[in-house]
């Protein structure tokens, strides 16, 4: 499938801002299952100053600042990207989850690599709780593929899709609590579930093509940023797991960046200079797919 | 006997009797003298108790008056302590251990080096990966391929220890900021004044040309060879554990110490906010921690670094000193694998040993650690918290829910060493810390160090470490080529921040002041009249306290009238109180200590002395003691201030003096001279107010002791001569004002210094004491517009001379979001 993708952010403040630095991860990544036809950052106020360099783990970020006192930053990535539904190796979705720990593979050519996504993280602590809740799915000697794929049916069925639940601040405690979230919660509880068994398991940031409703047309600008999470797979690759919508990711999955969790990636953040009091965002994504 | 012989003697017997086996630093086991100490045997071994005790008295004294403090984490800025003996290592012995330090920094930096870039120490197996990606001081920021930096370590240092065969092993590495070096020079400058027959018989390695070359490497260090560097050293502020070590690099580097709000990233580089312009940064030595130096990218919210400075040093437009991603060496996770990392990085054996340690993250090294958590020390890979005290389920608690965040340590029985302590000259456990220093295309150990000696645990003092030359001519440190360091003072790096210090400086120096005279004359007019109330004279002291109640602006009234007088003088919390004047005089200083000449600290250590006294002697004369000795004190820092420069700092101290100089009078006047209260109350109250504003001698002179209100007035409001005149004080301000560079004639503050001069101008005395009943209205009015005049122009100085940057905020603080 081929989509072209305009994702405007928008901060208006109360007063004058004289400086504004930020960091974006806006780009969409070049991938064997995703083509990047093209794509470009455009920011209001336009700056001399932003550059892009490929962080870590291989994303685009894009470094920006803006001295013009300014009252509305306005960010605009588009881009047009054709993806492809990832086939998976059978075999190896079916091995023991066991043996999908990194730790067990020095065999594996990556696998030293990925212990890092083993790791907790700031926001997907390995809590106790997590820990059990995985436990239940993680019979001993359970194929890979189906129980990863069993939790993430239960946190779909767990868990309410709640926007008014959480922050960006929250933690797999609070999600527990209030057995509710949205995606990038959802991509939370599920890398601190895996995580916590030994798995690498990394946070997706990117894009869904919606559907509209049957009868309905598409309503341009209704789409939103998606956040899921993606399981190692020795002699596979990556599982990529929507708990949100209960599916692995297929064709109508954008892949933009990829870290440890939402602190990693995210679409934009950064630092101003002001006395502003409020702050206003607006976030505009539109996924259309192209004919 | 004498102090060594006894504890020799004790040390010995310790030994028979099968005391925990330590190697002792001074005495063999057999009794004699180590061979660091023969050379000093002659005077070393005849110094007596009562010597010492002298010695230590003298070393606190200096420290006093040098103002060296430490603050321990989460607790009050403390006295710097110092133990006489050195620790004093010879020549043959430094000299592997130098080799060793040498290739220890050579090889965490080819650690970071690896561990930033191509991670060869992981992909082999050489090193487990969760050591690094689970410490927190492993920065994925600077881990791409943009950051390659091939010296990311400039300046390391490690925590050594003795086994109880006397070998040296490293307990810790410091690489994030190493702390500690201007400690060790201050060490030295006192032990060499308080022991300096010792010190001239040892022949030991001045430090100096460390220091030399410790400049040299960060000038070399500036990105892109830029012709004149400008070098900066970033602290966390005066309130930071090692504040006068910061600041004491700062000034004898002749670098300027910078907080994170003076700074701005501008087109991917750093600069520095001055007199309204930038000017650019091109080598930061860095003791903010690294997680706080960039609010963009690293810690959010963090106020004590530069928005921003991951970037310009991925662009290489500046150089921070250590590289960012130092702090993943400060890791005892590593240790179990230097010696297999030295052999793949360097090809080298390992000569250096660490103390024994197992990480936890190792399946069979965490079964070990668990199996003997009685003998070993567990510490967290990334978090200094001392565990030393949980319980042992605890720990194991701890380990099981995150193995790789733990490892199992040896405990070193460590040496030790004879300490003077309350109790006489005992044996106590020491530490050394060693810092070493990347030098031209070698890494130079400093032939010295700093020496912590331990008490049940806690670290109690210090101690300056003596390096013994092998042959008397050896060059100190091994350096003969250094360039001998300028003796210049830091370049002019007058950030706003620092003008407002030197503002407040001036302006807390003064208001101390004149509370210490006003409580002068208020106590000396109590001892006289306390007991008779109802004479001219007690009519006349409780004007005096209402002159104190008014300018300390809290409540002071006759009961408890010493209690009273001892609170405004010792109170901090008290406001308005001479102590805390002091305290924020002594905040206002610190921060700007590089700009300030040392003897600015003789005068904390009179009032701190003058304190104490205060609360030691409960005499009612005691007060009168301690306030004059405070005012000498306080008094000194004029002299201070006459021998600075006259730089914008200078003159922000002098405008912030006369400012508030001229408030304190109008207020003194306004609670005593408004107010008719009959001839002889009023002669009383006006030669008091005479004496507070240190202008009773001349008026003798010129009036022959006819006290009237329009001479006082006139003395004081409008005699230009008079420099405790508002006139004077007007004058001074102008013309301080006007040698800012961003003055212009009329910016606000001179605007409203020309209104203030000219109202004083027009103000006539015989009209200002007209009387009406009991009152001076036109006194009460004159003196009530120039207080709010002197107010708004103070304000203004602030607006315009010391603008803060707008606080640095995340994206999306109070933020509506708005749906599509």
């Amino acid at each position: 499938m081929r989509y072209r993708i305009s994702h405007r952010t928008r901060y208006s403040y109360d007063e004058d801002v004289s400086d504004s630095l930020g960091i974006a991860y806006l780009v969409p990544r070049q991938l064997p299952w995703q083509d990047v036809l093209s794509q470009g950052l455009t920011l209001d106020p336009a700056t001399d100053d932003c550059t892009t360099d490929l962080d870590y783990y291989g994303n685009t970020a894009t470094y920006f600042q803006v001295t013009d006192p300014h009252r509305v930053l306005d960010i605009l990535a588009t881009s047009e990207v054709d993806v492809r539904a990832e086939q998976h190796d059978e075999a190896a979705l079916a091995a023991p989850w066991e043996s999908a720990r990194p730790v067990a593979r020095p065999d594996v050519a990556d696998a030293w690599r990925v212990q890092d996504l083993a790791l907790p993280s700031s926001l997907a602590g390995q809590t106790a709780e997590a820990h059990a809740y995985a436990a239940a799915s993680l019979g001993p000697g359970r194929p890979v593929g189906e129980a990863v794929t069993e939790v993430m049916r239960r946190i779909h069925a767990d868990f309410a899709y709640d926007k008014t639940a959480t922050t960006v601040t929250t933690t797999v405690d609070d999600i527990f609590d209030k057995r509710a979230g949205v995606c990038q919660d959802f991509a939370h509880l599920t890398l601190a579930c895996l995580r916590s068994h030994g798995l690498a398991v990394r946070y997706v940031s990117g894009y869904l093509a919606t559907t509209p409703p049957p009868g309905k047309e598409r309503i341009v600008g209704a789409d939103a940023t998606h956040a899921w999470a993606a399981v190692w797979i020795p002699g596979d690759g990556w599982l990529a797991l929507d708990p949100t919508n209960d599916q692995w990711a297929n064709d109508r999955y954008v892949t933009v960046a990829w870290g440890r969790d939402y602190a990693d990636v995210p679409p934009v953040k950064g630092v101003i200079f002001t006395e502003a009091k409020t702050s206003t965002l607006r976030v505009e994504v539109d996924v259309a797919p192209v004919t | 006997m004498t102090a060594l012989r006894d504890y020799s003697t004790a040390v010995t017997q310790q030994t028979l009797t099968g005391e925990p086996a330590r190697y002792d630093e001074v005495v063999a086991p057999d009794g004699t003298l180590r061979p660091s100490w023969r050379p000093l045997a002659e005077s070393a071994v005849q110094l007596t108790e009562a010597e010492l005790r002298r010695v230590g008295g003298d070393i606190e004294r200096f420290l006093a008056n040098d103002g060296v403090t430490y603050t321990p984490p989460s607790m009050d800025p403390g006295p710097w302590r110092l133990d006489p003996f050195p620790l004093i290592v010879d020549a043959a012995e430094w000299s592997p251990l130098e080799v060793g330090l040498a290739q220890r920094t050579e090889l965490l930096n080819a650690i970071l080096v690896d561990l930033y870039g191509p991670q060869r120490l992981l992909r082999t197996g050489t090193l487990p990966p969760a050591v690094v990606f689970g410490h927190r001081g492993f920065l994925r920021v600077s881990a791409r391929k943009s950051a390659h930096d091939p010296h990311p370590l400039l300046l390391a240092a490690a925590d050594l220890g003795r086994n109880a065969a006397g070998e040296w092993q490293v307990i810790a590495d410091r690489a994030q900021a190493p702390s500690g070096i201007g400690y060790a020079m201050e060490n030295r400058r006192v032990i060499s004044r308080v022991l300096p027959e010792l010190y001239r018989q040892a022949g030991l390695h001045r430090m100096a040309p460390f220091f030399q070359a410790l400049r040299a490497t960060l000038i070399d260090s500036a990105p892109n060879h830029a012709p004149n560097p400008r070098v900066v050293v970033l602290s966390p502020g005066t309130h930071s554990e090692t504040a006068y070590d910061q600041s004491f690099i700062a000034s004898s580097l002749g670098f300027p110490l910078v907080e994170g709000s003076d700074l701005v990233m501008r087109g991917g580089a750093v600069w520095m906010r001055a007199f309204g312009r930038l000017e650019r940064v091109d080598v930061i030595l860095r003791r903010v921690d690294a997680d706080w130096s960039d609010s963009l990218e690293l810690r959010k919210g963090s106020q004590l670094g530069v928005a921003g400075l991951s970037e310009a040093v991925r662009r290489g437009s500046v150089r921070v000193v250590n590289g960012l991603g130092a702090g993943v060496l400060e890791n005892p996770g590593l240790l179990p694998y230097m010696s297999a990392m030295c052999q793949l990085l360097l090809d080298e054996p390992l000569r250096l040993p660490s103390v024994q340690t197992s990480w936890a993250g190792d399946p069979r090294s965490m079964a070990y650690v668990l199996d003997n958590l009685d003998g070993l020390l567990v510490k967290a890979i990334d978090d200094p918290v001392d565990l030393a005290h949980r319980s042992h389920d605890e720990l194991r608690q701890l380990v099981l829910a995150a193995p790789y965040r733990y490892v199992g340590q040896e405990s070193l029985p460590l040496s030790q060493s004879p300490v003077l302590d309350a109790h006489g000259v005992n044996p106590r456990v020491v530490t050394l810390r060693a810092f070493t220093l990347r030098y031209g295309s070698t890494y130079r150990p400093l032939v010295g160090g700093l020496a912590s000696v331990f008490a049940d645990g806690q670290a109690r003092a210090s101690k300056d470490v003596w390096v013994l030359k092998g042959r008397p001519d050896d060059p100190d440190q091994g350096l003969v080529d250094v360039l001998p360091l300028t003796n210049g003072r830091a370049p002019m790096a007058m950030v706003p921040r620092v003008l407002e210090d030197m503002f407040w400086f001036g302006r807390y120096a003064e208001r101390a002041e004149d509370m210490l005279r006003l409580v002068l004359a208020a106590h000396a007019s109590a001892e006289d009249f306390r007991s008779r109330p109802q004479s001219a004279g007690g009519a006349s002291l409780a004007v005096l306290m209402g002159a104190i109640a008014r300018l300390s602006g809290s409540r002071f009234g006759p009961d408890e009238l010493d209690d009273n007088f001892r609170s405004v003088l010792l109170h901090a919390h008290r406001p308005g109180s001479v102590a805390q004047s002091i305290g924020a005089l002594r905040d206002a200083a610190q921060s700007v200590r590089d700009q300030l000449s040392p003897d600015t600290w003789r005068a904390f250590s009179s009032t701190d002395r003058a304190a104490a006294n205060l609360v030691a002697y409960h005499y009612s004369h005691q007060v009168a003691e301690s306030a004059g000795e405070m005012l000498t004190g306080i008094l000194s820092l004029h002299g201070v201030t006459a021998n600075m420069i006259r730089d914008p700092g200078w003159r922000m101290i002098g405008a912030g003096r006369a400012v508030e100089r001229a408030l304190q009078l109008c207020h003194l006047l306004r609670s005593t001279t408004t107010v008719r209260r009959g001839i002889d109350v009023d002669r009383d109250v006006h030669n008091a107010v005479l004496a507070v504003a240190e202008s009773a001698v001349t008026h003798r002179r010129r009036y022959r002791g006819y006290v009237r209100l329009a001479g006082v007035l006139d003395l004081l409001l409008a005699d230009p001569e008079n420099p405790r005149s508002l006139a004077f004080g007007i004058a001074e301000m102008r013309q301080q004002l006007a040698a800012m560079p961003q003055s212009t004639g009329s910016t606000r503050p001179e605007r409203l210094l020309n209104d203030l001069a000219e109202e004083l101008d027009r103000a006539d005395i015989a009209t200002l004491t007209a009387i009406e009943g009991e009152n001076r209205p036109n006194l009460e009015r004159f003196l009530d517009a120039c207080i709010g005049q002197l107010t708004r122009f103070a304000d203004a100085v602030g607006e315009l001379h010391f603008a803060p940057a707008p606080t640095p905020r995340s994206f999306g603080f109070a933020t509506v979001v708005e749906g599509p």
